[in-house]
């Protein structure tokens, strides 16, 4: 039996609720579990990034993921994407605060401060703030729809610092944040050639 | 008449590497253990089949003199210092060099002394052992990520084996290589590091007393993934400093390179001495995560061997040479 378009959207939705989610829960496990390894606060610290990042750029993929399908369902729920993604990285900052910093405050602020890679990781999720804050329909509405617009591309200034922070941070194997890379500089030019050829 | 076609061998059946080598020590081991079978059951020792391994046996049977060299700190729990490593001939991540220690070759294992000594050698690794006093070293770990531990090791002064070969006139740095089997070490096969791994020394540094030859820890043989069968410990520098798995010792005149100072010089200097107020370009020196502890501790000028050490370096800009 065919599956209704309302029931597509639904089961659509239901995906990303179970991508944004489902992490969270495997990532509780293997805390209870003492799975995480000999520091598993480091552990939280990683895998909480990782996931933040990976689902920021989960949701600047969806625009062109709608370009090429048309399908109206991904448009509906990339909202809930971008907030899933907003949400892993407070829990990132959280994390460092608690589990790396012990909320040492003055150790927070000075690394703050001194350290490059925090400056570029907080001003990724500062820069997300004011997306997550306007993400509701009545506050799309109530800016307009082209100021909306603009606002909203500063997912990929977020998305960018996001990779600076993680590149500087690796020792010696890259290839995971080359990827972050490569994957941000493809939805990138995606998006602007698709810019172009449609002069939005 | 038909050409003959040379039969070709489908690649599923083509046997793997890794298998072919297993198979060849397996069958190894089965000569060796089949000859112990024959042997009167009170002699049968499993494990301990190989020369070096059973030289290092009796002597850690023995009583060890033990010097605590990390004031009243506590060991870290052996599992954690043999299960949370850097070690990236057996992988990147933490939890790799426990994972596939077993792909550590360490037997037959041979050790050569050359460059500028009177007598140059290539020694069987029991023969180094057999004529070594091992001793027990407390001392704090500091890696350059940040996090430290307290490892009891087991090893000689690296001074000690030096005298023997008589470093020359001309001997002013000691050039360190550990082992290359890219066939059986997964990070060999990548291009992350200039393998094999090289460190350096100063001849003053090496023959320093505190710097080690060590050969076991926790009053046992090297685990594998801690670098087995012998590694440098040199307890007042960075941790990568402390090269693993070593299979040669060059005397030089001119100042070695390393395999980090290669990759990034800009971030691994040669002396890379543990120093809280010069912080790693990309993150702070300044305290560090003692393994198996919450919170952080401060990080102790030269790792708390100020005393020991400072002398060495009298005169010379910390700020300056890394």
């Amino acid at each position: 039996m065919p599956m209704t378009s309302q029931g597509r959207i639904l089961a659509f939705r239901l995906l990303v609720l179970a991508v944004g989610s489902l992490p969270a829960l495997w990532l509780a496990g293997q805390w209870w579990c003492g799975d995480l390894g000999v520091v598993p606060e480091e552990a939280v610290v990683h895998l909480t990034g990782r996931t933040g990042l990976i689902l920021l750029l989960t949701t600047i993929a969806f625009s062109p993921a709608f370009r090429l399908t048309g399908w109206v369902g991904i448009m509906i729920a990339r909202r809930q994407m971008g907030l899933w993604a907003f949400a892993w990285l407070v829990a990132h900052m959280l994390a460092w605060m608690g589990l790396e910093q012990y909320w040492d405050w003055p150790w927070i602020a000075r690394e703050m401060v001194e350290l490059p890679y925090v400056r570029y990781g907080a001003a990724a999720l500062l820069l997300l703030v004011p997306l997550a804050l306007t993400s509701f329909k009545y506050t799309q509405k109530a800016m307009g729809f082209t100021a909306w617009h603009w606002l909203h591309r500063l997912i990929y200034v977020s998305a960018a610092l996001g990779v600076i922070h993680f590149w500087i941070l690796t020792r010696a194997d890259y290839r995971l944040p080359s990827l972050a890379a490569a994957a941000l500089v493809a939805l990138t030019l995606f998006r602007l050639m698709d810019a172009v050829i449609h002069r939005r | 008449m038909p050409r003959y076609r040379y039969p070709t061998i489908p690649e599923s059946e083509v046997t793997p590497r890794e298998l072919f080598h297993q198979r060849r020590r397996l069958l190894k081991r089965g000569v060796v253990l089949s000859a112990a079978a024959m042997l009167p059951g009170s002699l049968l020792m499993p494990d301990t089949a190989l020369a070096w391994q059973a030289t290092l046996d009796d002597k850690l049977e023995g009583d060890l003199p033990r010097r605590g060299l990390a004031g009243d700190e506590a060991l870290t729990p052996r599992d954690d210092a043999t299960s949370y490593n850097n070690f990236y001939e057996l992988g990147t991540r933490k939890s790799d060099p426990d994972v596939y220690a077993h792909k550590l070759i360490t037997d037959p294992w041979s050790l050569t002394i050359d460059g500028e000594v009177d007598t140059p050698g290539t020694l069987a690794l029991e023969d180094v052992l057999s004529r070594e006093s091992l001793e027990e070293r407390i001392y704090r770990l500091r890696c350059v990520e940040a996090w430290s531990m307290v490892i009891p090791w087991i090893g000689f002064p690296l001074a000690d084996l030096l005298k023997r070969h008589g470093p020359t006139s001309r001997a002013k740095y000691v050039r360190f290589e550990s082992i290359f089997d890219p066939d059986n070490l997964r990070g060999q096969r990548s291009s992350i590091l200039d393998w094999p791994y090289r460190e350096g020394l100063r001849l003053d540094e090496a023959m320093h007393p505190l710097t080690l030859m060590a050969v076991g820890m926790y009053g046992e043989a090297m685990p594998n993934q801690n670098g087995a069968p012998i590694r440098l410990v040199v307890p007042w520098k960075y941790g990568f400093k402390s090269i693993k798995s070593v299979v040669r010792i060059t005397l030089t005149e001119e100042r070695p390179t390393s395999a980090w100072m290669e990759q990034n010089p800009d971030e691994y200097g040669f002396f890379a001495n543990v120093n809280p107020e010069v912080d790693h370009p990309r993150w702070s020196q300044a305290r560090e995560r003692r393994i198996g502890e919450r919170g952080k501790r401060e990080t102790l000028m030269f790792n708390g061997y100020a005393d020991e050490v400072a002398g060495l370096y009298a005169g010379m800009d910390l700020q300056k040479h890394l």
